[in-house]
């Protein structure tokens, strides 16, 4: 190949105009530009005429662009997920009736499976939820406090409740009195079966005043 | 003051541009100069996916395989990313390949770019290793066995092999360490290296320039900008539009199934380094270091020296062709291996069967795998299955005497019932018609135990007293104890009352003896049920199902119990495929 006469490059009449021609030199070996000190001067190289330079450029400009967007769109869609198609709440016994007293606050844990991407795990405690008996009703409210997340308690004086992390205040029904809660306590739907407490646990976003289920 | 203004003042990123784009070609722009850039970019893509594919990779043992499926199935356009990676890598290494040859060919490792000749094959070993080492991270069949052979090479190297397999396995056996070392290498250190020596690369090219072709004519030296950027920016497109179509046709990059140390794989490494697997066919054991190892460092050692072996200044190929000679033999020869290997593994039925094997094994390990893996992990989701799990064991524990579907030995070496159809109404009336025929007792040590109620008995005697039962009473035994069997029991039917009265005799009912109490017939109440089935194959002869005497030692071929050798979660998980596939492949 390197005997080849006939290659293209081998062109008599290249615009010569446009360049500095080196010296023709034994089997032209170009030099590299620092070895030889030679710098090009960008005016001195345009061996492409203007208007075609114009359309190499939007060409250029408009593959790379199109490079990038062909990365950046999945990119995009990977990093924002769809949201979770949202199931109906079930419900998961919690505590047997009898065990809870009259107007009583307690506290009891939820248990239920995760899903987590791809992780299954069976029977782990979810969450925690306030009942209180009244007869034979049972309300739920979430122990996750409505502000920033907290778990919620009852005050010492057993009247209200109250979240340790930032103050607020709530009623024994779950009505904001005082802090920085935006809303009240978050009900969660209860009834009662076979003599077994059961929820449908849920929760909520934080932060807000209105009531959003989170996925 | 414009903010291009601002920076360039500050930056002076103006100038800088302008020399990137105003560098000379040397000779004028060529098609040939594109693979160095097409390479680049390349990296790019598998940069910023591989980052995307962090985010959502987790390297244990336990997670690492279910979290690439959840990246192919679950995530938003994670099969594109994925994909993208996977042929990215082997676009990398075809463009590897077109690169090198095209720099030796226009002798661009001569003087004074040796040294840029000597980057330029380090960054090929690296950009090997990331192939390597990726391909393990699924913790997939495929990646977890090839990586096995691979780190089982550089364990038999003289001297110090066992210490580096130890290095590379984070211990003695493959599992979370291997995974987080090989991530470490894969993440961090190969694309830290990676980059430090393409930033080498560039800087030293830019110094030289690019080898124009022999004969090149310097009037025809024209800036990188817009004509030869334009060259390697469209090769760069058509290679992303290749792994745009290659991830597109395969709806991603494939995942086989969960790695699993004790089954029986055919390992086959990727396709580029196929080669070097086949060259192991042809060498000893022992000295297969020799060729796997030995081979690819003689090739190095060879391109290493290169350039100082060719000292010519001239560049015309001609000269240059002993010297090249071997690089063209290394390419010829790898083509001919790899060949070699695809065909003789086409030509496998073996290799075909155990391949099909593992396809529909990794199908069913994601169709399971979507509904959620336990925290145990996949292979423990799989061994909980008995859609996977039945077939194996009934493969290894029973096929060697029971047919079940297309499993079991062929009709003439049968030496147990066949198990098509067992706990059907059809399987007991045909029990109750002959139940010495070949497919039922008759090439069993229970031949001749059980009689039929439809054919008088041979001896002429009780012939004479014979009086065939009517198909309508079979029919309602046949009914009673298929409802048994299905665990639908229908009590009191006039099937039981027929059993109480025509078979008990010689069976054992709700564990009441037989009148006979020599007879070995079997538990009739539950015949068929899983329970009865579990228990009959912890062990036949435990009363719940077959008597004791069905265990007996000149009951020469009898059943063997399986209490010792399966759990018993593997005992009813055999048990239970059992009668789903007996009532599916029912006659
Ligand atoms: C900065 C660079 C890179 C990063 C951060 C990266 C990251 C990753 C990650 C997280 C995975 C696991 C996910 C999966 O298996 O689908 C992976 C797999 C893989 N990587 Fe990379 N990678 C990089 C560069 C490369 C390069 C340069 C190559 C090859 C030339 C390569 C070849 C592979 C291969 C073959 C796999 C297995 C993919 C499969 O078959 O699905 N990677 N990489
Ligand atoms: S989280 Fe409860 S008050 Fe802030």
């Amino acid at each position: 190949m390197g005997n080849d006469p006939a290659n293209d490059d081998g062109d008599a009449k290249a615009p010569r105009d446009a360049v500095e021609v080196a010296p023709p030199r034994e089997a032209v070996t170009v030099p590299s530009p620092r070895d030889a000190g030679q710098v090009m001067p960008p005016r001195q190289v345009a061996a492409v005429a203007p208007p075609r330079r114009r359309v190499l450029g939007v060409l250029v400009g408009a593959g790379s662009a199109a490079y990038a967007g062909a990365l950046a769109w999945p990119a995009t869609r990977f990093l924002t997920p769809a949201e979770a198609p949202r199931a109906e709440a079930a419900f998961v016994r919690v505590v047997r009736l009898d065990a809870l007293e009259e107007a009583v606050p307690v506290r009891v844990r939820v248990r239920g499976d995760r899903r987590d991407a791809f992780t299954v795990t069976r029977e782990l405690t979810l969450g925690s939820v306030w009942l209180r008996r009244t007869g034979n009703d049972v309300t739920a409210l979430s122990a996750e406090c409505p502000h920033l997340g907290c778990a919620v308690a009852v005050t010492e004086d057993r009247k209200a409740f109250g979240c340790p992390c930032h103050t607020s205040r709530f009623s024994l029904a779950g009505a904001a009195e005082s802090g920085p809660s935006p809303r009240a306590m978050d009900p969660l739907l209860a009834r009662v079966v076979d003599g077994w407490v059961e929820v449908a646990f849920v929760r909520y976003r934080h932060g807000s005043q209105h009531r959003e289920v989170r996925g | 003051m414009s903010l291009g203004d601002f920076l360039d003042e500050r930056t002076g990123y103006r100038k800088l541009t302008r020399e990137l784009l105003d560098e000379p070609v040397h000779g004028g722009a060529r098609w040939a100069y594109v693979w160095g850039s097409a390479l680049t970019l390349s990296f790019v893509v598998q940069a910023v996916t591989g980052l995307l594919l962090m985010t959502a990779y987790q390297p244990s043992a336990t997670t690492a395989w279910s979290s690439v499926m959840y990246i192919s199935h679950e995530l938003r356009a994670g099969w594109l990313i994925r994909g993208l990676h996977h042929y990215g890598a082997q676009a990398m290494v075809v463009l590897l390949g077109a690169h090198l040859g095209q720099t030796a060919l226009y002798g661009a490792y001569k003087k004074p770019r040796e040294l840029n000749w000597l980057l330029g094959l380090a960054l090929m070993g690296l950009t090997l290793a990331l192939a390597l080492t990726g391909y393990l991270l699924p913790w997939d069949q495929k990646g977890y066995w090839a990586t096995r052979v691979a780190t089982n090479i550089a364990g038999s190297l003289p001297l110090a092999g066992a210490a580096i397999q130890r290095a590379l396995l984070g211990g003695a056996d493959y599992g979370h360490l291997t995974l987080t070392r090989f991530y470490a290498l894969h993440v961090g250190l190969l694309p830290a290296l990676l980059v430090l020596l393409l930033a080498g690369h560039v800087a030293l090219f830019k110094r030289h320039g690019v080898t124009a072709r022999e004969g090149a004519v310097a009037a025809r030296t024209e800036p990188f900008y817009p004509r030869q950027l334009g060259r390697d920016l469209a090769v760069g497109l058509v290679v992303l539009a290749a792994l745009f179509a290659l991830t597109l046709r395969h709806h991603g990059a494939p995942l086989d199934a969960p790695a699993d140390p004790a089954s029986d794989y055919p390992a086959r490494p990727e396709w580029y380094f196929l080669a070097l697997f086949e060259l192991l066919k042809f060498v000893p054991g022992d000295i297969e270091w020799m060729a796997a190892v030995g081979i690819p460092l003689a090739l190095g050692g060879y391109l290493i020296a290169l350039p100082f072996l060719d000292r010519e200044p001239s560049r015309r190929l001609r000269p240059r062709l002993l010297l090249l000679a071997p690089l063209a033999l290394a390419f010829v020869a790898a083509a001919a291996l790899t060949s070699s290997s695809l065909l003789a593994d086409a030509g496998d039925s073996g290799y075909q069967a155990a391949r099909v094997h593992s396809d529909a094994r990794a199908a069913r390990a994601v169709e399971l795998a979507r509904r959620g893996v336990p925290p145990e992990g996949p292979l423990a989701m799989l061994a909980a299955d008995p859609e996977t799990r039945g077939p194996e064991l009934f493969a290894q524990r029973c096929a060697s005497c029971h047919r079940l579907g297309t499993l079991g030995p062929s009709a003439d070496k049968l030496t147990a019932p066949t198990l098509d159809g067992f706990g059907t109404e059809r399987f007991v009336l045909a029990l109750l018609d002959d139940p010495d025929a070949p497919e039922l007792f008759g090439k069993t040590p229970f031949k001749g135990m059980m009689v039929s109620f439809t054919r008088p008995p041979a001896d002429p005697a009780l012939a004479a007293d014979f009086v065939p039962m009517p198909l309508e009473d079979r029919t309602a035994i046949a009914k009673f104890l298929a409802a048994e069997a299905r665990g639908t029991p229908r009590p009191g039917s006039r099937g039981e009352i027929l059993i109480k009265q025509h078979c008990t005799s010689c069976h054992r009912f709700d564990h009441n003896p037989p009148l006979d109490e020599s007879s070995l017939g079997p538990e009739l109440r539950g015949w068929g049920s899983l329970a009865w089935t579990t228990a009959h194959l912890a062990n036949p002869g435990s009363g719940a199902s077959y008597p004791q005497g069905a265990m007996a030692k000149d009951l020469e071929g009898h059943m063997p119990a399986f209490e010792e050798e399966l759990s018993p979660a593997e005992l009813s998980l055999l048990a239970s495929w059992t009668l789903n596939e007996a009532a599916r492949v029912a006659p």
